[in-house]
């Protein structure tokens, strides 16, 4: 049953994602209201699929299958999040031709990447609230400041996202771990 | 050929690093440049179809080219070559994770690595926006998808079908009414 679940999950989660970050949002609402993870670990899922080989969608497939139900788990998450290709895609490959010059899925696309930047503002937001709180939900200052150095980095640096998150995880040990703040 | 195909997926899947560019750079260089296999233009026409079908997009990719040489079953090949790497590295780490999140060494990094997720995304998020409002209308379809998922957890598969129906009725309007064509 829980397979069953999770598998139908991320069907859904498949079918309504286009690409990168657009299935953020779904496997953010999806494990919570499941209670199969919270904020901090969808955080957790989004910073190690970064960081490995392979679709960031798929990655977290695996992350959240293996948290939620062990390595079957893992494997029908893969199975439903990789549904839309067995299925749609390959509609789409045997009739190639007729699906290159389709003018529906552009304008399709036309609303959906709008509704995809609304969906993931959203997610930013509430991964921000979880991730700059302390443990009594006020603002945990040196987390809000190693955050704003991330973006700097980032944003404005150019600094890729693997060596930002390695940066992170030994700023975390040190300022974390070390001095304990 | 099958087994050739998933190999060879196999060795893309394991050097895919951030996001899905990169497997194309590397069929690219095999089938393209090496082997002939497809025009560059193909590949292109491939990616861009992959890229607007639900799903991830690499998937949608080695589905393609797979079928392309050997039909279901070559694409299933390529699928899974693609997923088998980064699925065995995920599940040694998945492990490692569980086992060890509550280590105060892990947990500090971890907490380190959580202040760069918001940024990273939001990054992501600038890219889309290049390409995501075409016309006017695309901000107001942004701004309310963001205040039901946000403020009433409306769930996000039907947000993404409202979407659908919202760009096809004012990409016809526009068409109609005005003569432009949002998708040229």
């Amino acid at each position: 049953m829980l397979l069953l679940e999770l598998f139908w999950s991320f069907v859904k989660i498949g079918f309504t994602s286009f690409g990168g970050l657009s299935m953020i949002p779904l496997i953010s609402s999806e494990m919570i209201s499941h209670n199969w993870m919270n904020a901090h670990e969808v955080s957790d899922i989004v910073a190690i699929a970064e960081m490995t080989p392979g679709p960031l969608g798929l990655n977290c497939a695996t992350f959240a299958g293996m948290r939620a139900a062990g390595l079957a788990g893992a494997i029908v998450a893969n199975i439903g999040a990789l549904a839309p290709t067995f299925t749609l895609c390959f509609a789409a490959a045997v009739f190639f031709e007729h699906f290159n010059k389709n003018k529906r899925l552009a304008q399709i696309m036309t609303g959906v990447r709008p509704a995809c930047v609304g969906m993931v503002a959203g997610v930013v937001i509430q991964l921000a609230l979880a991730n700059y709180a302390d443990s009594t939900g006020g603002i945990h200052v040196p987390s809000l400041i190693l955050g704003l150095v991330n973006l700097i980095l980032l944003m404005k640096f150019k600094i890729s996202i693997p060596k930002i998150i390695l940066f992170s995880a030994l700023m975390g040990v040190i300022l974390f771990g070390v001095i304990g703040l | 050929m099958i087994w050739k195909l998933y190999f060879q997926f196999l060795k893309f899947g394991a050097f895919t690093f951030g996001g899905g560019w990169s497997i194309v750079a590397q069929m690219k260089e095999l089938y393209v440049e090496r082997e002939k296999n497809i025009t560059d233009e193909e590949l292109l026409d491939i990616t861009s179809i992959g890229r607007s079908l639900p799903g991830t997009m690499i998937g949608n990719i080695a589905m393609f080219y797979g079928h392309r040489q050997a039909g279901f079953f070559g694409g299933v090949a390529c699928m899974f070559g693609m997923i088998t790497v980064p699925m065995i590295v995920l599940i040694a780490i998945t492990t490692f994770y569980t086992a060890f999140h509550s280590n105060i060494w892990v947990a500090s990094a971890m907490k380190g690595v959580r202040t760069a997720v918001a940024p990273v995304i939001l990054s992501a998020l600038m890219g889309m926006i290049k390409s995501a409002f075409k016309i006017p209308l695309c901000f107001v379809i942004a701004l309310a998808m963001f205040v039901l998922f946000f403020f009433f957890n409306v769930s996000c598969v039907w947000l993404v079908v409202i979407g659908a129906v919202l760009g096809l009725i004012m990409c016809e309007y526009y068409e109609r009414r005005r003569g432009i064509d949002v998708t040229a």
